[in-house]
């Protein structure tokens, strides 16, 4: 009886959540809106956020001498009241000393006043920014139980899913504690686990996990209109939806997250039977390769487009005909056919090994631009996948064909509660006010930053900036500190592997591993010079070991702590930032520097003239010196986050305009 | 031309739907320019959507069993290319559907149906808080009343019904034409406040007869009529009926006669009136009534109705003339077009038509249209703001904002955000910025000529007037008016035989009185000669005296001139009192312009040097020709007037104080300014002649060149300064 009960409550959730369609306001409603976010932020001020944490430090020595049962008793009292929707500040503040209480007892650590600050910010609906290393699992675990006791349910999310797992099991004792259950989806778990997952109060697990088991529920509910529609499917077991709905969700790492995964909608897709297309692909690629750069074609990079010119298309109207003469029929419609030479054309220009993609026995993986993880589940739509395919001559698979597919942005509005952390929040306030209505708070640290940022260097070629990297690299290693590289692509991070295996240096390399592998790799990324061990060189790509904690041995102190590079600017700067955060956390000595030549791929996509421009005035190798030519990095680095923007513009749009206009769910 | 890529994103969500076009909706067949389109109409809501041939036989297809993708598969085959892309596709499923044609065999939510509602309520609620100037009130369906009157008038309603209508409009005006001089007068009368009760009485009944031309007509077509109301045109009630069924009508013939339906039946009204009028004696209520109607049903009509460029009938009937549906919003498009590829020069632009023929035409109205606008906002809102000045203030404000503020923010808002110049947005902003600056510095920085203008007479600084010597009969006149004399030449000779008598006897006398004198010296009489003597010399004194005056029978011209006034032949045989006038003799070197400057105006001449800037002078009797003049001076403000033909009395167009008896002191301070002719270098002082005393001109002055910008500012300034205290 229960458990039917609890089924239709979660179908009953699912159908409500679906009804929810949030759209992005736009023209005057989104200054309405702003001033509305901007109102709402009134109250919870920072200044007001810290006044109510120092409150609750001074409850906590009170708590701190209660009796385990009697501290037992207080958090079920507590727990009562916010499930009868009774909470107010008070109760709140008092609430927060019980978790807090419960994270020391239970793990040893006790929240520090600034995390009190956050965990308040969360409770609030914030998004707050706490610098990398200021325990942000720490605050979130104490701030999860209130909200899993207000919202009944919390998605806690993070970027993998070693990560899910791992703050999962770390955290239970405190959500035990809480009269909480928690678990946390991954990927290989079935429908009933997953199921049994997701009745739990606080579900810890990865954007796409959530998201496509939100969707495919849709798909599975259809056109039902209310949960008492869909009750004959409760009857069959396991016809009711995954997830009940959504209801409250905390994201940690909240700009990776909510920003840079919004570019791509997440799509369900299934498996074309119909249609043998894949000798037309590599007949398209086969045209491709006849057509010259310059006198057919022209690439733009940036927009990931081919365009023909006049001459291109005459010459391939010859060869369709000789195609169309050979029967092959889709030869003959001039604009279909050209489209897929185009594709051709783009996967042979714009798609690389090694950087949007790498092949894994025999097949092509996607490669996540952002993160530099494979994406083995993915592919590109449209045929995008299959022109790869093509080009590299591995087999060409089915075309796939969407089922549904959802923007991130519209999933995450979805939720009714919505909050978040990050390190790196402040650059995209303007985007987490416009399209979440999340303010964001930036929390200040515990103990004072000593981290050194040196110079960055700028080199003319890329030969000369790797020289210059490895020699860096080399020095530092000599003076017994750790050193952490950060590459933007695969194929860097082996090209740097291999130049310093050249010169002897051990080093480690992160690169699309699995998470957990990563994560202990990444732990030892801050040994020093000991007996017998030399000091640490990690090689990785931007969001390798992400969410990883790099502890610094005492001969790694001594020696001035890890030093960070970056061998590239990334696409925006909060990535940048949040590489360059790995070291000098909690106080700990550390420094950054960042290394940039002319021939990154950065100036070449966004300021491709200036940049010309920039060679032809400089000379010598090195041109740190040049102001100008600094600032052109910025540019092309805010060309880039322009262009992202835009990018997760366009999806937003795109689903909203679907929504409403297109009949159906 | 744009890309279109045959594959959509969105494909999934109408892929398998099995969509069927609603019973009820109405596909007709129309021919734009020789290409065909299907226009599909929702009779119950009035809805419309124009189709092409492959997206009707798309359309077609949907019949509820098969999916959208077998649908479009089997386009795709049969018109490979031409056929649409599933992007193309997706937003005529979406168009369709939003329009209530197309029925889904999703069930639609109904929260996504109430949404879809509301905000169809919300957009009409904005659109009416756009359009206020042009607000709409239902009244009733006046289906039935249609219904009712249109088979009364149905056999009229063809071809030999439009001939009987042509041939007694043309018959009406043939009656009224003649008495042109009385329409004319009658004008002045019919738009005087007085009036105004009538004429808006009139204006709604002549109204509501022309949207019943436009009801019936297109009920006689078989459209339905559904709506009547009144529309707020700039808030004065004007009566409309929706007739837009008559979009549908497949006949582009019909859908014009649709359009003009209003106009004939007004005209007709018109014509009705006219004869009214002519046949209704003068003075009498039913004449005034008639002609009320006459004018409003006329000039309404010919001003409004018939306009192209306004959105009213003439439009939709040039739009179905030329075949060119849209045309307004196609023209703008095209517009927009030709700015984005030729100045922005944007690729990816889509032309808003293929032919050529089509694009001139889009052109040309668009242009027409603009240009129409400015006009008509400028000439509106100025006279307007002239009379009824707070109004006039809000209409201009109003029309303002809707017509240049808001596409200008549009056009702004594009700039920053729009997604097609996303790689180009510099060279855009760029452009934009230097056609502004290039606008701006035509208007704003080079200077144009500026210029002014008064009223004025022309005067003549010495006296011209020739007046008779002597009291006499008139014998000879020596010249004729408009010819030209030396000082000293005889004009006219009059005689006065009582002091030719009274001459002879005082000249007897003085022989008397000499013979006298003579006796007297001769007896050596010395007193006696004496007394004669004296006697003689007042009689000498006296025949000087009436010689003199005998001499001035003879009237002589005082200075070189030309003789003005009447016909001397005239006063042949005339009996003249001395003193009287005869003639004038006028000096053209002598002769200046007096104008008057409102004290509004009064700013500029005392700020500017006298040779600072120029006049031209026209005389209202010789306009072809432009004279120049040499500013004499300016006198400060006064009130009194120098001629009579200034007041409002006199023609002119100051008003005088009332108070003043003499009717020649003006209510407002008036400047002065005195401007001599200029004559021809060498000229004889014959040739430079023009224009006479009292005759009155009309002056432009050339003030330096300014900016129009700076002049326009100027203007409003002053037009502004005389309406509200600043």
């Amino acid at each position: 009886m229960t458990q039917a009960l609890t089924k239709y409550h979660a179908m009953y959730e699912a159908v409500r959540s679906r009804r929810r369609r949030p759209e992005v306001p736009k023209g005057l409603d989104a200054l309405a809106n702003k001033a509305v976010v901007r109102a709402r932020n009134l109250r919870a001020r920072p200044a007001w956020l810290m006044a109510q944490a120092r409150e609750i430090d001074r409850l906590s020595p009170s708590i701190r001498g209660l009796a385990e049962a009697a501290l037992d008793e207080q958090i079920r009292e507590a727990r009562d009241r916010f499930v009868r929707g009774r909470e107010d500040d008070a109760l709140v503040r008092r609430s927060l000393a019980l978790t807090r209480e419960v994270a020391r007892r239970v793990t040893g650590e006790e929240p520090f006043v600034v995390q009190l600050m956050g965990a308040l910010a969360l409770y609030h609906g914030r998004i707050v920014e706490m610098l990398t290393g200021e325990g942000k699992t720490l605050t979130g675990s104490i701030a999860a139980p209130l909200l899993a006791w207000k919202h009944k349910h919390l998605h806690v999310l993070t970027v993998n899913d070693y990560l899910a797992r791992r703050d999962a099991e770390s955290r239970a004792p405190i959500y035990n504690r809480c009269l909480l259950a928690v678990g946390a989806i991954q990927q290989e778990m079935d429908q009933a686990a997953r199921f049994e997952v997701y009745a739990r109060q606080i579900v810890y697990g990865t954007p796409k996990q959530i998201t496509a088991d939100y969707l495919r529920d849709q798909i599975r509910m259809g056109q039902m209109l209310s949960a008492w529609a869909g009750r004959q499917q409760l009857v069959q077991r396991g016809g009711g939806p995954l997830v009940p709905g959504l209801q409250a969700c905390l994201v940690d790492e909240a700009d990776a997250v909510l920003i840079d995964e919004g570019v791509v909608p997440l799509i369900i897709a299934r498996s074309r039977q119909e249609d043998e297309m894949s000798e037309v692909y590599r007949t398209a690629a086969g045209l491709a390769a006849r057509l010259d750069e310059g006198p057919d074609y022209r690439i733009e990079h940036v927009k990931r487009r081919a365009e023909l010119k006049r001459r291109g298309e005459a010459r391939l109207e010859g060869m369709f005909g000789d195609l169309a003469a050979g029967g092959e029929p889709l030869w003959r419609a001039t604009r279909r056919a050209e489209e897929l030479v185009r594709q051709a054309l783009v996967a042979k220009h714009c798609y690389k090994h090694g950087q949007q993609y790498h092949t894994v026995d025999g097949r092509i993986v996607i490669v996540d631009e952002y993160t530099g993880r494979f994406l083995p589940d993915r592919s590109w739509e449209h045929g995008l996948h299959q022109a790869v395919e093509a080009k590299e001559g591995v087999t060409v698979t089915a075309d796939r064909e969407t089922l549904a597919r959802m923007s991130f942005q519209r999933f995450f509005r979805s939720y009714p509660f919505l909050c978040g952390m990050t390190g790196t929040a402040a650059d995209a306030t303007g985007e987490m006010e416009k399209v979440y209505g999340r303010p964001v708070v930036v929390v200040p640290t515990n103990r004072p930053l000593i981290r050194g940022q040196w110079p960055t260097r700028v080199f003319r070629t890329g030969d000369a900036k790797w020289h210059a990297i490895i020699g860096s690299i080399a020095e530092l290693h000599r003076a017994g500190r750790p050193v952490l590289v950060g590459t933007r692509s695969i194929a860097a991070s082996e090209f740097l592997a291999e130049r310093l295996s050249n010169r002897g240096l051990t080093h480690t390399v992160l690169n699309a591993l699995h998470d957990k592998e990563e994560a202990e790799l990444i732990a030892h990324a801050g040994q020093g010079r000991k007996a017998g061990q030399e000091p640490a060189i990690t090689v990785a790509t931007n969001m390798a070991g992400r969410g990883t904690d790099i502890l610094l041995d005492a001969a790694a102190r001594e020696a001035g702590g890890l030093h960070v590079m970056l061998t590239e600017m990334h696409g925006a700067q909060r990535i940048d930032r949040q590489f360059i955060g790995r070291a000098g956390r909690q106080g700990d000595p550390g420094s950054a520097q960042t290394f940039v030549s002319l021939d990154d791929e950065l100036v070449r996509q966004h300021t491709k003239r200036l940049g010309q421009a920039a060679l032809r005035s400089t000379g010598g190798e090195e041109i740190t010196g040049s102001p100008l030519v600094r600032r052109l990095f910025r540019l092309a680095q805010r060309r880039s986050e322009a262009h992202a923007r835009r990018g997760r513009e366009a999806v937003l749009r795109q689903d909203d305009w679907m929504e409403k206009y297109l009949p159906g769910a | 031309m744009a890309e279109r890529p045959t594959f959509s994103p969105f494909w999934h969500r109408v892929r398998a739907m099995k969509p069927r076009l609603r019973p009820h909706v109405q596909i007709t067949r129309q021919f734009y320019r020789g290409r065909r389109w299907h226009v599909v109409r929702d009779p119950s809501s009035n809805q419309f959507y124009r189709l092409n041939p492959i997206a009707h036989e798309f359309v077609g297809l949907f019949d509820g069993t098969r999916t959208v993708e077998e649908i479009w598969k089997i386009v795709l085959e049969r018109h490979g290319d031409a056929a649409p892309t599933q992007g193309e596709a997706i937003q005529l499923i979406s168009q369709l559907y939003n329009s209530n044609l197309l029925s889904a065999d999703v069930s639609p939510e109904t929260e996504q149906l109430l949404r879809r509602g509301r905000e169809r309520t919300k957009q009409k609620a904005t659109q009416q808080a756009i359009g206020i100037m042009y607000f709409k009130i239902r009244v009733f369906n006046p289906d039935r009343y249609l219904a009712w009157i249109e088979p009364l008038l149905r056999p009229l309603l063809n071809v030999w019904g439009f001939g009987l209508w042509a041939l007694f409009v043309i018959f009406a005006m043939a009656q009224v034409l003649p008495e042109w001089e009385t329409l004319k007068s009658g004008f002045d009368s019919a738009i005087a406040p007085a009036n105004w009760g009538w004429l808006i009485v009139v204006f709604i009944v002549t109204k509501a007869i022309h949207e019943t031309g436009h009801g019936v007509i297109c009920k006689r077509y078989g459209g339905q009529v559904p709506e009547f109301g009144f529309m707020l045109l700039v808030l004065f009630p004007a009566p409309y009926v929706d007739a837009s069924a008559a979009w549908a009508l497949p006949s582009k013939w019909k859908r014009m006669a649709v359009g003009a339906g209003g106009m004939i039946f007004e005209l007709f009204v018109a014509s009705v009136a006219a004869l009214i009028w002519k046949n209704s004696p003068d003075g009498s209520v039913v004449r005034q009534v008639a002609y009320n109607a006459m004018f409003t049903a006329s000039l309404s009509t010919i001003l409004f109705n018939a306009n192209p460029l306004m959105r009213f009938d003439g439009y939709f009937i040039l739009s179905d003339l030329l075949e060119v549906p849209n045309l307004m919003q196609r023209s703008m498009k095209m517009l927009q077009y030709l700015w984005k590829v030729h100045v922005f020069r944007l690729k990816n632009e889509t032309p808003p038509t293929g032919s050529p023929a089509e694009a001139t035409i889009l052109v040309v109205y668009g242009v027409a249209a603009m240009v129409y606008r400015v006009f008509l906002f400028i000439s509106i809102t100025l006279s307007v703001m002239g009379r009824l000045f707070a109004i006039g203030l809000v209409l201009a404000v109003w029309t303002g904002v809707m017509w240049f503020v808001l596409p200008v923010g549009k056009f702004v808002h594009w700039l920053a955000t729009g997604s097609n110049i996303a790689d180009c947005r510099g060279r855009v902003i760029a452009t934009s910025l230097a056609s502004f600056a290039l606008l701006f510095g035509a208007i704003g920085l080079i200077p144009f000529d500026d210029h002014r203008r008064a009223r004025g007479v022309i005067e003549s600084v010495e006296d011209t007037g020739v007046f008779f010597g002597t009291t006499g009969f008139v014998q000879a006149a020596h010249v004729r008016p408009g010819q030209f004399v030396r000082a000293g030449d005889p004009l006219l000779t009059c005689s006065n035989d009582q002091m030719v008598a009274q001459l002879a006897q005082l000249e007897a006398q003085i022989a008397e009185a000499e013979a006298t004198e003579q006796r007297a010296m001769g007896n050596d009489q010395a007193a006696a000669a004496q007394i004669a003597r004296e006697q003689l010399a007042a009689l000498h004194e006296q025949a000087a005296y009436v010689r003199e005056r005998l001499g001035r029978l003879v009237v002589r011209a005082p200075h070189d001139g030309r003789v003005v006034g009447q016909d001397l032949q005239q006063m042949v045989g005339s009996f003249v009192e001395q003193g009287a006038a005869a003639c004038q003799v006028v000096d053209p070197a002598d002769l200046r312009v007096v104008a008057l400057l409102d004290q509004r105006e009064a700013a500029w001449p005392t700020a500017l040097g006298l040779e600072e800037f120029t006049a031209e002078v026209r005389l209202y009797s010789r306009v072809q020709d432009a004279l120049g003049a040499d500013v004499e001076r300016v006198v400060a403000l006064q009130k009194s007037l120098p001629h009579a033909s200034f007041t409002a009395q006199g023609g002119g167009q100051i008003e005088t104080d009332p108070e003043q008896r003499s009717g020649l002191l003006a209510k407002d301070p008036q400047l002065k300014m005195y401007l001599r002719l200029a004559h021809a270098e060498g000229a004889a002082p014959d040739e430079g002649w023009l224009g006479m005393p009292g005759e009155r001109v009309a002056l432009r002055f050339t003030l330096p060149s300014k900016p129009l910008l700076v002049q326009w500012l100027d203007r409003l300034h002053k037009m502004v300064q005389g309406k509200v205290n600043i």
